[in-house]
Order: structure tokens, then C-alpha cells, then sequence
């Protein structure tokens, strides 16, 4: 009616659930402890039913706790396999929380970190550049393959609105696929006939810097400087914050909206192809053909459990290295598969989700004797 | 001719689980309801297919597991979306990767990998089966005609009940239904659950009846065309079961093109459904003059409005 | 006890939020006559009816039909009280046919039969039911193929098939040609004539004058009078309706300056409510639009406020050119300030801080900083100075989202947005809708302050008391045209006719 502009926030709005005597209102706003404390709980149900599956797929109920937290953060051993796990993970991450602040479903985090390790390998192959060079190289061509593989997508849904989940995610199995000619076909390794590139040469490995660091988180700890840069605190981040929030509005106050969803989508593509060059050039020291499993997911679960906030991003990557490195040792010693871990991550997703609907809503009763007003 | 002959004999089979897949993800969209979670209940559908082919042995009761099995995981969905009111892509996206991962794991740890099974015999229409060139066509497995009769029935349901006009409502104009006194909530968990079982019914195909085996993740990305076929066919049945025959009839192509030792690339050739499905969707994107028969209120969570 | 009586509302009361709509309102209609419901908008008559129809609940008041005391949750009690109510925003599904939309309403039965025959039945009972009324409709058409006043008249067939006696019909002709409304308005006599209540609820006084037995005038969420039209003039109608003419306030006659912007035969492109809008805005003068709403107000302010709006017909800003090639960059260089209606749709992003609502405003000039680094310090100090220098109240912290302000201050912020610079072209749009009076007058204040700084103002208005304490300069909006232009002092009759003027 007349007095419907006001904004819907401020009317505190009665949704129907199934029972009757209790009806849905939209909460304003709840205080910051009091968001923590629900998503601490969700969180917790969440790793209870994880734990419950664990049990009950044969790991023995005291081993877990001392699997997931004392062996992989006091073993030092473990810990460089985390770290070293870690600075993928949080470079999807942050590929992640870049693409969402502008609104753009990058499903596509496996396709481009494939073409990331292959633009990698390519130089590598091609023995372009000079020693030095290297590395630097690999990275750059890395960045660009994953950025090209981005392009198609975010112009389709700029210039013809294609929603962006079906394409980049056929672009994941395009990729895939050819991953797949490249190493069965002209990229197999002679030596072995094993489906994987010839392994790098030594300099071109991602080098450990000093007492078992490797150079990969430094780079990652780097970059997650950079999109703190880009979105705490250019302008740019105030430009993502309006597009994120109202696209309207942004556009009626001068925000460049296509520019920066452009921009933005491009440099989570580059991101992600960092994440390949930092798995092939790093752990594996040569292009194989699963790499990328499972980080196309992790990425998309670190920016949503992070809000799109990078140092978030950095903390919660480093939780979900540990978890892949603990799903390996499950796998190993309980014979636990790798796709519990998969399992535990979506888990959590939903668990996360679900709160956000406590956070919003508050139960009230309804005395229905009474005609109460809006207030 | 013989390759034709053969292609044509493919292609129901490989078109079949695109077609039922599609025509559930229809019947839950026109509630209004956006489901992405095909990929996952189809998987679901699969495992549940195989175990209870492994335990019973009747395809009939395996069909009807995968079925159940769908519908049972579509309430965590359900749950999710209408209840939760959870944003509806990420809803189906943690669904396709819980369903993954669960998957993925009970099959392990039940040991159902890669066990083959006994599928159906192929049942010959006699006589259309004798017809040169075309008679493979009519020689099919059970499952392939009931599928016809499947589609004609949620046709006929969508398009000639009460209930089927009812459900429309609440996709295309949920207030209006709404103010007619239709339970929104109601109908959308209803279409949710029966299309998650026509889903699970397509994955049950794939592993029972197909490929006769489980194996981690063998949708590989149907319940994803599926989600794109729908689109293309601006979400008719008919239009969908036509889009079902072509994406098998190129699946179906990729078999027989080896066999007749042409080289072809082999991934490349892999790639195809997923290449077609993207320029299926540039297509649609580019033609698209009004909105299509998009349901009007596809993906918006329902809200009463202002009341007192 | 009248049993004459069908619907009896007394002593209504109705806030939103704080914002008083109804004040003890009252309103009766008997059996068999067609009583017309009267005000401008914002007078509170929908809210009325809506209290009517089960769709709210009033704070106190009392709902009578047939002079028992009833009781409404929603609008299925209404319904089962046989009053239906047909509003302005249709609830129909459009790629259904009639008839599905007019069974979808009816209880499922299941001894009716099949679904087939059912319907078919149901289309035979629509074209007798509509036939009686006096129209046609096809009950096997699209919804979407029919014109606006056929999708009106489904609504109305979808109440009465669903057993309405007392109807209810919230400003139908707005949207009808002239022809379509007189055969709106004979059809619901002839169904009043035969024994049913209709409320028509409009602000036409011609149509009240032709078809209405009797009349009630809503003003300012009160019940004003109730008569018989017949026994009063249109001038009458009028005077009560908009109200005495107010004191005329402060208003120092200033001549105008030079002309600023001029728009010449703006007209919507293909069938849009534009019909070629004339008018020239001057420096130091504010040139107000009265006029009813929807008569094209909303698109001729997007279309100079710079949101997208295809039109055709020059918008020609002095020293610059057309001034829809500009961007929105190039409006603030050039001192154009644009304080839209909707305020959480165009102009502030609530979940955004309110420092951040205001940096975002002189962003591009780079005096925050360049790309690199915003300078935030100078961001807060800004903001705070804004806050304070435009009475923003309910900011207890710059970082607070926006959304929590109230409608007021969230309108103050705008204006201490767009104003940040010297404006020297205003275009204001509403600009006190659901703003208390201190509000409104704090932003009229500074309208009449950017007036006299040498700016040339347009004020886009449906509260015509603001349009008559504001402006130097009136023009009256009719059918997508400026039908007529006063001169300060304006005469406020003379303006409602204009308003309601039909040609």
C-alpha cells in the first residue's frame, strides 16, 4: 500500500510454518556474539554427525580426536604436509570469495586450475625461458590460462545473461577431457607410459624455503595479501560491496557494475590457475591427472564459510588442509574412502546454511485471541 | 548401415535416464522449486539401484529402490529449501556434493563397487522389430517403453488434473495461489519429493539396467545436462524428451564412431555432451525473446506477504 | 438493528511502523447500492478496505456484516463472509485460461467429477454469470492475451463465482480507458441493483458523481463526511476531498533566474504512459508536479533522474546537451542532484554501512583517495560532518547499516549525499513519503535552501500540500501530459480539477 516504502527489514514480517500456533519473524539485525555463538553451534552439530559417520564407518571413536588435531597439528611431519596442502587451498579459497563478491557462481575452480596446471607444464615442456625465469614464468602462464578460461563464461552471462553454474561447470569436464588427451596422448611421460607429464626439472619446482617451508604458502600468504588489498581496501572494494549488495543501486550511483564483475570474476580465474601451477609445481612436480580433485568444492565451501572475507578465507583453507591430509591417513590406515571427506565438507555446508535461517528468524507464538498489531 | 542399425538400437538406452532425469526436475520446477541437485539423487539412485539388485535381484524392486531412496535424500532438500529457506543454488549445490560424498563412501564401504549385475532382457516389438535399418529401435529393454508411458502419464497429470493445475499455480504466481487457499509449502514439498524419485528412477537406470555395475560418480555430469535440458526445453515434457533422444543419440554415436575404427580423438569425443550442452544454453540464451515458459516464480523462496 | 446494513467498519484505528494510516475511520455501506469511498492518496482508504477484506488486522475498531460483530483472519474468512475484494494489483496466473484461474479459487470437489467436465461446466456457469452482467469474456482464453480491463473483469467474476454479495473494488478504473470504466461501473450497478453491496473505492469525482448512491470522504486517515452525490456539486467534492485551502507558507517571491533544463514532447517509447511532457526549469525556482499517481510521474522522474527508461522527445540541460547521454559520473560533475522514490531500490544499499551509502556519492571525484587505498579517515570525517550538518538521526555508529535507519533519516542521508556538492540542478521524486511531519519539514527546508543557493528544483509529488507549500512554479500531471501550469499563489481547487479533469 501507500506506506510500502518502507524497507522490508524494518517490518518485522510473519512467515507461515506448518504448525499453527507459532509463526516466523524476520530479525533486524543480531548482535555479532550472538551470530558467532549460533554458527559455533551449527558447526559443532555438524561435526558431530561427522564424527557419528566416522565411527561408523570402523574408525575407533578415541583415535579420532586424536587423528584430526594431535597428529596433524603437533606432528611435524604432518604439519608441512598441511601447509603444503594449505596453499592451494587457499588459493581457491580466495578464487572463491572473489567470484561471489561479484555475484558470479564460479563453478568452473577444477576447469581453471586444470588449465593453470597445463599452461605450467607447457612452459615447462617447452623449456621456455631462461633458469631464473623460471618459475616466475610458470606462474605467470598459469595466472593467464586460468584468467582465458574465466573469459568465456562471465561475457556469456554479461552479454547474453547464460547462467554461469551450467557453463563453467561444463567447462569443468571440457577441461577434464582434455587433460586427459593431453596426458594419454602427446604429454604421456615416455619413460613410464604412465598417464603424467615428465616430471619437472628441479628448478622448476616450487623450492622448500627454509626448515621444510615451502615457497607455495609463502606465495599463497602473499596473494591472500593482494585480494586483501583488492577488497578491504582499493576502491574496488567498495564498488564490489554495492554490486554484492544491490546491483541497482550500484548502478544508479555510478558504480562501474560490468567493469568490475569482469574484472573481478577474471582475477578469480588467475587465482585458481595459481592453485594448478602451485599443485603440479609443488606436491606433485608433474601434470597428473586427478590434481585437481576435490578442490573445485573446497574452494566454493572456504568462501561461504568465510563470507567472501580473505584472512577468513586463509584460516578456513588451513582447516580444510587439515582435513585432506587426515582423509588421507583414514583412507590409509582405517580404509576409510576419500570421498568421506567430500561427505564431511558438504556436511558442514549444510549445517553453516542452516544457521543463517536462525540468525535471520526469530519463533514467536501467537496468541490468536489477541489482534495484534505490526509493531 | 549396420553402424546405423546399431546407433539407432543405442540410442533409447543412453536417452532414457536424460529423459526421466529431465521430466523430474520438471515436475519439481514448475512448483517454483530450482533443483540443481539432479546430479546428486541421480547418483543416489544409482547406488541404491545396485544394492538392491546385489540383495534381490528383481530390477523391479531395485527401480523402485533407487526411487525411494531419491525421494527419502530429496527431503534433506526439501528441508533445506522450504523450511530453511536456504538459497536454492547452494541448497542444490550442497546436496549434489553430500549426495557425492555419501555415495562415494557407502559404496566403499559396502563393497558394491564394480559388482556386475544381471539387467533386463530386451523385450522385441514384433513386428516393427523385423524392419530393416530401424528394427533395433523397437527392440529395447522394458524400461525404455515404460518411460513413454511415464512421460504420458505426468503430462496428463500436469495438464488435466486439479491438482496438476494447482501445482502450476504455485510456480507460475505462488501469491495468487496462495490467495485461492493452495498450500504453496504443500505443493512444493510434494512435486520435490516425486520429482527427486523420477531423478532417482533415471540413476537407477544408468547403474541396474546400462552399465549394470556401480562405480564412484558414473553420472558424470547427466543430472547437469539434464538441469540444462530443461532449460532448453523451456520446460515442456515433450520438448525435453526430444532433447533427451538427441543428447543419446549422441552419447549413443561415440561407441559405434570407435568401433568402426574412425580415429577420432578420444577425449574430444568425451567432451561432446558437455560442448553441446554449452551451446545449447548460448543458444537458448541468444533466442530467447521473452522469457520463455520459465515458471514466474522459479527460485524464489515463498513469502507471505504483509498481513497485519 | 438496520438489517440494511451489509458492512459497518467503526472506529478504526491503523499504524505501520509507526505511521498512523487510519484514526478512528468509520464506514457503512447498506444492501443494494454502490457507495463510493473517496480521497486522494495516502487518505487511507485502501487500508480501509483491506481491514475489510481480512488482509489486516486493525489496533481497535469494530467489523460489522449485517450488523453482527465479526472477526476476520484472513482473506478466506472474508471470503466465507462473501465479501471479496478485487484489488488493483491483479492475482491472476497469466498463462492460465479464465476459467482455470476461476477454478483454482473453488473448494477441490470431489464429486464433481473429472477435471475435464468440471471445467467445462465451470466455463458454461462463467459466460452465463458474465452475460448477466452484461460482457463477453471467453472462459478458454489465455489471461495473458486479454486486455487489462477483460483481466479486471475475471477478478471480478472470480469474486462472484466465489460467492461475493459484498464487493469491493479498490480504484478499478485506474487502469481503463474511459469507455472501458463506464461499462466497469454500469455492470457493478446492475449487480448493486440487484441486491448486492458494492464499495468502489476511488478518487474520480466523476465517476462518483454518475454511479455512486451514496458517498464517503476519506482525508488524512479520517472519515470527512458521507452524502449523496447527487445533493452536492463536483467544487463540493473537491473541497472536501483535498481539504480547506491551506495558509499559504513562507514564500518569498522570487524571480526566477535563467533556464537550467528543458524538456520538450517526452513521450514513452512505444505504448508507455509518457504522452509528451513539456516543461522548463529555471535557476532559483521550484517547479512542482501535482498530479494523481500513476499518470506517468515515475517515468518522467527515472527518465530525468537518469534510470533506465526508454523515451523519446529532448531533455536538454543548458550548457551540456541531452541529458540522457550523460553518466551517472558526468551528472555529479555537473551539479545534478537525484533523490529518487525508492529508496531502498535506487538510492541506498541497506545492508551497507551508512558511511559507506555516503562515501559513494563523491567516490569517483577521487576525493576519498585514489584507486589504491580509500582514505577512510576522511570518509568518517565527512560522513560525520553530513550526519550532522543534515540532522540524520538513529546513527549510533557511521558503520551501522543503512537498512536500520528510519524512512526520514534514510531520506535525510540521500539529500546529505546528493548535496555534498553545490546542486545546481535538483530532482526530487516523493520526497516525503513516509517521512513524519519534522521530517518532511527538515527536507523541505532544504529544498527551499538549495532554491535559494541559485539551484532550479523539480519536485515530483502525490501530496499535493507539498507540492503547494513547496513550489513557485506548479504543473499539474494528467495522462502522461502537463494539462495545465499555476503560478504561485495557486489555486488549490483549480488544481484539483485539473488533477481529476478527464479530456
Amino acid at each position: 500500500m501507500s506506506t510500502s516504502s518502507e524497507h522490508p527489514a524494518l517490518r518485522p514480517r510473519r512467515q507461515p510454518l506448518f504448525s499453527r500456533r507459532y509463526t516466523l519473524e524476520l530479525r533486524q539485525q543480531l548482535a555479532w556474539p550472538w551470530q558467532a555463538l549460533i554458527l559455533a553451534l551449527a558447526l559443532a552439530f555438524g561435526l558431530a554427525i561427522c564424527a557419528a559417520i566416522l565411527i561408523g564407518a570402523g574408525v575407533p571413536a578415541e583415535n579420532l580426536l586424536d587423528e584430526f588435531v594431535v597428529l596433524t597439528v603437533l606432528d611435524p611431519q604432518n604439519l608441512k604436509a598441511v601447509l603444503f596442502q594449505a596453499a592451494p587451498m587457499i588459493m581457491v579459497g580466495l578464487a572463491g570469495c572473489m567470484a561471489f563478491r561479484a555475484r558470479f557462481w564460479n563453478l568452473g575452480l577444477e576447469g581453471q586450475m586444470i588449465w593453470g596446471g597445463i599452461g605450467a607444464t607447457a612452459v615447462s615442456l617447452l623449456d621456455v625461458g631462461p633458469q631464473a625465469l623460471r618459475l616466475p614464468l610458470m606462474l605467470l602462464v598459469a595466472m593467464l590460462c586460468g584468467m582465458l578460461w574465466t573469459l568465456a563464461p562471465v561475457l556469456l552471462k554479461l552479454r547474453l545473461k547464460v547462467n554461469e553454474i551450467i557453463s563453467t561447470l561444463m567447462l569443468n569436464y571440457i577441461a577434464a577431457n582434455f587433460l586427459l588427451h593431453l596426458l594419454y596422448g602427446s604429454w604421456k611421460d615416455p619413460r613410464d607410459n604412465f598417464p603424467y607429464s615428465p616430471p619437472y626439472r628441479a628448478f622448476e619446482r616450487l623450492p622448500d624455503l627454509f626448515d621444510g617451508l615451502n615457497a607455495a604458502i609463502v606465495l599463497a600468504l602473499v596473494v591472500t595479501l593482494f585480494t586483501l588489498w583488492f577488497v578491504g581496501i582499493s576502491r574496488a572494494g567498495l564498488y564490489l560491496r554495492f554490486v554484492d549488495a544491490n546491483p541497482r543501486v550500484a548502478t544508479a550511483v555510478g558504480v562501474p557494475v560490468r567493469k568490475m564483475i569482469l574484472t573481478t570474476v577474471l582475477l578469480s580465474g588467475a587465482l585458481a590457475g595459481i592453485a594448478g601451477f602451485m599443485v603440479t609445481a609443488g606436491q606433485e612436480g608433474r601434470l597428473t591427472q586427478s590434481f585437481y580433485q576435490g578442490y573445485g568444492f573446497s574452494g566454493i565451501l572456504i568462501a561461504f564459510l568465510a563470507r567472501n572475507n580473505p584472512v577468513a578465507a586463509t584460516v578456513v583453507a588451513l582447516l580444510v588442509a587439515m582435513l585432506f591430509v587426515t582423509g588421507r591417513s583414514l583412507q590409509v590406515f582405517y580404509q576409510v574412502p576419500f570421498s568421506m571427506v567430500q561427505l564431511i565438507q558438504a556436511i558442514l555446508v549444510i549445517c553453516v546454511a542452516s544457521s543463517d535461517f536462525f540468525i535471520r528468524h526469530r519463533l514467536r507464538r501467537v496468541q490468536s485471541s489477541e489482534q495484534g498489531s505490526a509493531a | 548401415m549396420e553402424l546405423i542399425a546399431n546407433w539407432l538400437g543405442n540410442a533409447p538406452d543412453f536417452a532414457v535416464p536424460f529423459a526421466l532425469a529431465a521430466l523430474g526436475l520438471i515436475l519439481t520446477e514448475r512448483s517454483g522449486v530450482l533443483a540443481l541437485g539432479a546430479e546428486g539423487l541421480m547418483l543416489v539412485g544409482a547406488l541404491a539401484g545396485i544394492g538392491a539388485q546385489m540383495h534381490f535381484g528383481t530390477p523391479l524392486v531395485s527401480l523402485c529402490m533407487a526411487m525411494l531412496a531419491a525421494s527419502v535424500v530429496s527431503l534433506l532438500f526439501a528441508l533445506m529449501v522450504i523450511v530453511l529457506r536456504i538459497n536454492q543454488v547452494i541448497a542444490g549445490l550442497a546436496l549434489v556434493f553430500f549426495c557425492q560424498g555419501l555415495t562415494g563412501l557407502l559404496g566403499t564401504l559396502l563393497e558394491w563397487t564394480n559388482h556386475p549385475v544381471s539387467g533386463l532382457n530386451a523385450v522385441h516389438l514384433w513386428p516393427l522389430s523385423e524392419l530393416p535399418l530401424v528394427g533395433k529401435l523397437f527392440v529395447q529393454n522394458p524400461m525404455v517403453y515404460l518411460t513413454g508411458l511415464i512421460f504420458l502419464g505426468v503430462v496428463a497429470f500436469l495438464q488435466r488434473t486439479q491438482a496438476g493445475l494447482r501445482l502450476r499455480a504455485v510456480g507460475e504466481n505462488p501469491q495468487a495461489a496462495d490467495a485461492a487457499g493452495i498450500s504453496v509449502l504443500g505443493y512444493r514439498l510434494a512435486a520435490i519429493v516425486a520429482g527427486a524419485a523420477l531423478i532417482g528412477l533415471a540413476g537407477g537406470y544408468i547403474s541396474v539396467l546400462s552399465t549394470k555395475m556401480w562405480i564412484a560418480d558414473m553420472t558424470g555430469g547427466r543430472g547437469w545436462i539434464a538441469v540444462s535440458l530443461v532449460i532448453f526445453a523451456r520446460w515442456s515434457p515433450w520438448k525435453a524428451l526430444g532433447g533427451a533422444v538427441l543428447f543419446g543419440c549422441i552419447e549413443a554415436l561415440i561407441p559405434q564412431l570407435a568401433a568402426t575404427g574412425v580415429r577420432l580423438p578420444q577425449y574430444f569425443v568425451l567432451m561432446t555432451p558437455y560442448a553441446v550442452t554449452l551451446l545449447v544454453m548460448i543458444w537458448v540464451a541468444m533466442g530467447k525473446r521473452e522469457s520463455g515458459s520459465q515458471p514466474g516464480a522459479l527460485g524464489e523462496p515463498f513469502i507471505r506477504e504483509e498481513r497485519r | 438493528m438496520n438489517p440494511q446494513h451489509a458492512l459497518q467498519l467503526t472506529g478504526i484505528h491503523k499504524s505501520f511502523d509507526g505511521f498512523k494510516a487510519l484514526t478512528d475511520a468509520h464506514f457503512t455501506a447498506c444492501w443494494g447500492e454502490v457507495h463510493a469511498l473517496l480521497g486522494e492518496n495516502g487518505a487511507g482508504k485502501s487500508s480501509l478496505m483491506n481491514i475489510a477484506a481480512g488482509l489486516y488486522a486493525p489496533e481497535s475498531g469494530a467489523l460489522l456484516i449485517d450488523d453482527n460483530p465479526v472477526r476476520l483472519n484472513g482473506p478466506r474468512d472474508a471470503s466465507r463472509y462473501r465479501i471479496g475484494m478485487v484489488h488493483q494489483h491483479f492475482k491472476l496466473v497469466r498463462p492460465f485460461t479464465v476459467a482455470q484461474n476461476i477454478l483454482l479459487g473453488l473448494p477441490a470437489d470431489a464429486t464433481a467429477g473429472s477435471y475435464r467436465k468440471r471445467l467445462k461446466n465451470l466455463e458454461a456457469q462463467i459466460a452465463a454469470k458474465a452475460a448477466e452482467l452484461g460482457f463477453a469474456i471467453n472462459p478458454q482464453q489465455l489471461v495473458e492475451t486479454l486486455s487489462v480491463a477483460e483481466q479486471q473483469r475475471v477478478e471480478i467474476l472470480k469474486v462472484l463465482m466465489a460467492g461475493a454479495r459484498i464487493l469491493i473494488l479498490d480504484e478499478p478504473t485506474a487502469v481503463l480507458t474511459d469507455q472501458e470504466a463506464e461499462r466497469l461501473l454500469a455492470t457493478v450497478q446492475t449487480f448493486a441493483r440487484q441486491g448486492a453491496a458494492v464499495v468502489l473505492v476511488t478518487h474520480k469525482m466523476a465517476d462518483v458523481k454518475r454511479y455512486a448512491d451514496r458517498v464517503t470522504v476519506m482525508r488524512g486517515g479520517r472519515t470527512v463526511d458521507t452524502l449523496a452525490p447527487q445533493d452536492v456539486s463536483v467544487e463540493q467534492l473537491v473541497r472536501l476531498t483535498v481539504g480547506e485551502s491551506a495558509p499559504a507558507s513562507q514564500h518569498p517571491a522570487a524571480a526566477p533566474g535563467a533556464e537550467r533544463l528543458v524538456v520538450r514532447g517526452l513521450r514513452s517509447t512505444g505504448q508507455g504512459p509518457l504522452q509528451g511532457v513539456d516543461l522548463t526549469l529555471h535557476a532559483g525556482q521550484i517547479y512542482g508536479i501535482a498530479g494523481v499517481g500513476g499518470n506517468g510521474q515515475s517515468e518522467l522522474a527515472n527518465a530525468l533522474m537518469g534510470l533506465p527508461q526508454p523515451t523519446e522527445g529532448e531533455i536538454h540541460l543548458h550548457g551540456f546537451g541531452d541529458l540522457r547521454g550523460a553518466s551517472s559520473e558526468a551528472r555529479r560533475q555537473l551539479g545534478i542532484a537525484a533523490i529518487p522514490a525508492d529508496r531502498y531500490g535506487t538510492a541506498l544499499a541497506g545492508s551497507l554501512s551508512v558511511a559507506e551509502n555516503f562515501a559513494i556519492g563523491q567516490i569517483h571525484s577521487g576525493r576519498y583517495g585514489p584507486f589504491a587505498f580509500l582514505r577512510s579517515k576522511r570518509v568518517q570525517a565527512d560522513a560525520a560532518a553530513a550526519v550532522e550538518a543534515f540532522d540524520v538521526q538513529g546513527v549510533r555508529s557511521l558503520q551501522q547499516k543503512a537498512a536500520l535507519l528510519s524512512g526520514g533519516n534514510a531520506q535525510k542521508l540521500v539529500i546529505a549525499r546528493e548535496f555534498s556538492r553545490e546542486p545546481q540542478l535538483v530532482l526530487v521524486h516523493s520526497p516525503s513519503r513516509g517521512l513524519d511531519v519534522r521530517a518532511t519539514q527538515a527536507v523541505h527546508a532544504r529544498l527551499r535552501a538549495a532554491r535559494d543557493a541559485g539551484a532550479a528544483v523539480l519536485v515530483i509529488s502525490e501530496d499535493l500540500d507539498e507540492v503547494l507549500a513547496l513550489a513557485d512554479r506548479i504543473g499539474v500531471m494528467n495522462s502522461g501530459r502537463i494539462v495545465a501550469q499555476f503560478d504561485y499563489p495557486a489555486d488549490r481547487q483549480a488544481i484539483g480539477r485539473a488533477m481529476v479533469s478527464h479530456d
